[in-house]
């Protein structure tokens, strides 16, 4: 192929209104194939072809979010290369996703190109979001903070909504029911009449959860609950050289815990206006908000007196505008600019806490040579509350020859501190009375304490450290790699390493007269995550596809590994009581990964009868949960590593009288269910919930 | 009064010792002790949403190897996950022991078995707010685990021991849990907390600092 071509092909695309690109979405588009037509927006935010690339990029097509059965976007999530779902160590807690080895908590989610709030512990739960109306989901691996700021250190997922195209009304509904009484209903409406396209969406799911502690019948693991989403939007063709685009989404949940209560609501609202006043500009003037909140009242049920409320309300505000222009076929200049207004109002935090934060980002998008992409990019926020952020990124890819591509990128990421970073102000009482501080508020909350008598002494060596701004948490990612693709075979290698400094950490930063300790927070933590990465795609026939994913990854903590290699740290034998001397090979790494994850799919087509099933195949190797013998590093002396598992999830779809489509399919076919270390002596602990069956019916009209 | 009773208890000490000597080949020195002292109950009272931590501390001294009554010859005091010693100046916590003695820890990193002498270290005493065996988690004896719930003591963190009366111990905590069991289940971390499993070497010769233990 040639670059020239697709470059004239790329700008073209990128100076069309978003409306016509659904000339990309013909359903008749194999999710299989490195189709020419896959076309991803998060790796430049401009339409680029996927297939030429300089970014390790995973795009997740709609018909494979249909085959496989999936309802919300952690099932589908967990079947991609080097994307693992991980649960929390703590049983009950939710799960997150980790990418080259890097946590749920440096990972950005956004739904077209806007960012999803409302994490929790810094996790974000994926099971909120349902995928009925996705059309497909771009997952860019390393840091991307170059062009999206804070919290892209790990990867961007962002999930790409489907836009109206038919001419006529053109709906779906569809039922499907899973073991635990899982329900969940979908409609979707949408329609582009001319200038004006709307569509609707809505999605109801419950279920009556499941217990991972059968032999202990006091409580679930998950427990019943159920949500709503609701999704509308409108696209207005003003004018040729203007598009309109306006969309809203609403997120509802309960848990049925009576007499307790724990709601979720979600909401965002998503306004962008694309102007093309020539061939060469395209602008985008886009307005953004969002609120997440969340309201748990935990509440006796003998006597039905309050014990715990806790609510959580988060909101944002952005304005942001970007400026597109193509200098030439080959190069694309872009610019864009924005601000934050952020608000959180939290049980926990005395007042609510607002902050602002104005950002700039610029890229280069060009071919110097023939057959070399050059994409240099950077990003300058600045922000009110701790140090201002440069992120640059530099990425470039080589076509060696026809078949064969050397791709590498370094680009760094980084992570804002957190409302709680920053202003927590929190005595537990109910806990014992310790105390923990963000640190812009910790040096008038000492003083508090230290004026009401309730120091004991101070633990921090510099006082004078008190109330200096927290740095934000930052990385540095390097990804280099080898894209192969003749005929039948396509592959994929890349090697990654991503360093990260500054992680903020607890700190005590006093002693109190009660015996318990003041907490603030402080960055010093440096970890490391690296491995390589190698995804296969082989397609014998037309109507099937054999996919084959594999990643290798070693993630450790940089002081620690120091620390044992110099023999400084030791273990418990919790059984014989006795204490070793770490090597360095008894020190496994960081919590919850995996040296070996690995996945297989097949997928298989039956266009003459309406048929098609799939079978894939997702294992992770053996890996740690937390630290058991005090050390406070994972080492193989703890007692706390699942053995390695694998999951097969199968489906089964046909079409029936051209609008019916009826599918069946099984997750976990094989039952498995895992022994979780952390069990108690005579109760059960299981690691997955086992088999679930499923059956959906689907009408379209 | 304290200087002047220290020389005479030594010079009395070695009175004794010489004089139940039945060899001329100087004086016969006591057996260095190594034992390990299980189940130290170390309750208090408060914390964890009762108000604030009180109650008794727990007594122990080396030279008897159990726990005491004495308020003077005791060595170590427990109450819950804070280790009070017989040295310096009271902390301000509620209910603590008077410090009589000389006291000391000096806090050593490595084997238990690796730590043979207590010679030429530096020793802190209890003072002013702040224990000689710092209080929190991973800050003197123990980790805490918010995940599990358990308290488990820092393996490598060996705790020399200068004794109220001015001998040497080392000791290495092994547990905070009845029994010192191997796996320890949320039942146990939230009921069978506060026991005391260490494990200790003591010289009971006056100036000596060999912690070696005995064959």
């Amino acid at each position: 192929m040639s670059l020239n071509k697709f470059n004239y092909w790329l700008i073209l695309i990128a100076l069309i209104p978003l409306g016509t690109s659904a000339q990309y979405e013909s359903p008749s588009d194999s999710i299989l194939t490195e189709n020419l037509d896959e076309v991803v927006v998060t790796a430049t935010r401009t339409l680029r072809q996927l297939s030429s690339l300089p970014l390790p990029v995973t795009l997740i097509s709609q018909k494979q979010l249909q085959q496989t059965g999936v309802t919300r976007l952690n099932e589908i999530l967990n079947e991609q290369t080097g994307i693992i779902m991980t649960p929390d160590a703590t049983i009950g807690g939710g799960e997150g996703v980790q990418i080259q080895g890097i946590a749920s908590d440096y990972v950005m989610v956004l739904i077209d190109g806007v960012p999803i709030l409302g994490r929790s512990s810094g996790n974000l739960d994926l099971s909120r979001l349902a995928v009925g109306n996705i059309k497909q989901i771009e997952i860019v691996k390393g840091p991307s903070s170059s062009l999206f700021g804070s919290e892209a250190l790990g990867g961007v997922i962002n999930i790409i909504t489907e836009n109206p195209s038919s001419k006529q009304i053109n709906g779906q509904i569809s039922h499907r029911s899973a073991t635990f009484n899982n329900q969940n209903t979908a409609v979707s409406l949408n329609q582009k009449a001319g200038k004006v396209g709307y569509s609707f969406f809505a999605d109801r799911l419950s279920t009556d959860g499941y217990d991972l502690t059968p032999t202990e019948t006091e409580s679930q693991t998950v427990n019943p609950f159920y949500n709503y989403t609701f999704n509308g939007r409108v696209i207005y063709d003003m004018s040729d050289q203007l598009q309109l685009f306006a969309s809203g989404r609403y997120f509802f949940q309960e848990f049925d815990i009576a007499p307790s209560t724990s709601e979720e609501t979600d909401f965002n609202a998503h306004l962008r206006l694309d102007h093309n006043p020539s061939e060469k500009v395209n602008l985008q003037y886009e307005l953004y908000y969002t609120n997440y909140t969340t309201n748990e009242k935990a509440i006796d049920p003998i006597d039905d007196t309050l014990l715990i409320e806790n609510d959580f309300d988060q909101q944002l505000f952005r304005p942001e505008i970007r400026f597109n222009y193509a200098f030439s076929d080959t190069n694309t200049f872009t610019l864009g600019a924005g601000y934050n207004f952020e608000n959180l109002d939290r049980s926990l935090f005395t007042n609510s806490v607002s902050f602002e934060s104005q950002y700039v980002f610029s890229q280069y998008d060009f071919i110097p040579l023939k057959n070399l992409n050059v994409i240099v990019g950077a990003r300058f926020d600045n922000q009110s509350e701790y140090n201002s952020q440069l992120s640059p990124k530099f990425s470039a890819r080589y076509d060696i020859s026809p078949t064969l591509a050397i791709k590498g990128s370094v680009g760094s990421g980084f992570k804002a501190p957190d409302f709680r970073q920053l202003y927590l102000d929190f005595t537990n009482a109910a806990g014992g009375g310790y105390s923990v501080f963000g640190k812009n508020v910790e040096q008038q909350a000492l003083q508090r304490l230290e004026d009401n008598g309730q120091i004991a002494n101070l633990q921090i060596n510099n006082a004078s450290q008190l109330g200096e701004a927290l740095d934000a948490e930052s990385s540095v990612g390097y990804n280099l790699g080898l894209a192969y693709k003749k005929g039948k075979l396509s592959a994929e290698i890349n090697a990654f390493h991503n360093d990260f400094t500054n992680l903020i950490d607890t700190q005590i930063l006093a002693t109190k007269t009660n015996g318990q300790n003041v907490f603030g927070y402080i960055n010093r933590e440096s970890v490391f995550t690296q491995g390589l990465e190698v995804d296969l795609k082989y397609k014998p026939l037309t109507n099937l596809s054999i996919n084959a994913g594999y990643q290798l990854l070693f993630a450790y903590d940089k002081n620690k590994r120091d620390a044992v290699a110099d023999g400084e740290v030791f273990a418990r034998d919790n059984t014989t009581l006795q204490t070793i001397a770490l090597s360095s090979s008894d020190y496994f790494g960081l919590e919850n990964r995996s040296r070996h994850t690995l996945n297989a799919r097949v997928f298989y087509d039956i266009p003459e009868w309406g048929t098609n099933a799939n079978i894939r195949v997702t294992y992770r190797s053996r890996f740690g949960l937390t630290d058991r013998n005090g050390n406070d590093l994972l080492d193989e002396f703890d007692d706390s590593f699942v053995e390695g598992y694998a999951l097969v999830n199968l489906a089964f779809g046909k079409t029936f009288f051209e609008h019916y489509q009826l599918q069946l399919g099984a997750n976990n076919i094989l039952d498995f269910q895992g022994q979780n270390p952390l069990a108690s002596q005579d109760n059960e602990l299981l690691i997955n919930p086992g088999a679930q069956f499923f059956a959906r019916l689907n009408i379209q009209f | 009064m304290k200087y002047l009773f220290k020389p005479l208890l030594i010079i009395f000490s070695f009175v004794a010792l010489t004089s139940c000597s039945d060899d001329d080949e100087g004086p016969r020195l006591e057996e260095v002790e190594s034992s390990t002292a299980s189940n130290i109950p170390a309750p208090q009272t408060g914390g964890q949403g009762q108000g604030e931590i009180s109650g008794e501390f727990t007594k122990f001294s080396f030279a008897t190897g159990t726990v005491t009554t004495s308020d003077t010859e005791w060595d170590l005091a427990f109450r819950g996950t804070t280790i009070a010693i017989n040295g310096g100046a009271a902390t301000g916590t509620n209910d603590e022991p008077t410090r009589n003695g000389n006291g000391g820890v000096s806090i050593q990193t490595g084997t238990f078995a690796s730590i043979t002498s207590a010679d030429g270290l530096t020793y802190t005493q209890d003072a002013d707010g702040a224990y000689a065996i710092p209080a929190g988690s991973d800050n003197g004896w123990y980790n805490y685990n918010f995940m599990t719930n358990v308290v488990s003591p820092i393996p490598g963190k060996i705790f020399v021991i200068r004794t109220h009366d001015g001998k040497f111990a080392k000791v290495e905590f092994l547990s905070y849990y009845r029994d010192a069991p191997a796996n320890i289940t949320p039942d146990i971390a939230n009921n069978d907390l506060r026991y005391y499993t260490f494990s200790y070497v003591y010289n009971p010769n006056e100036g000596e600092t060999d912690l070696t233990a005995p064959e």
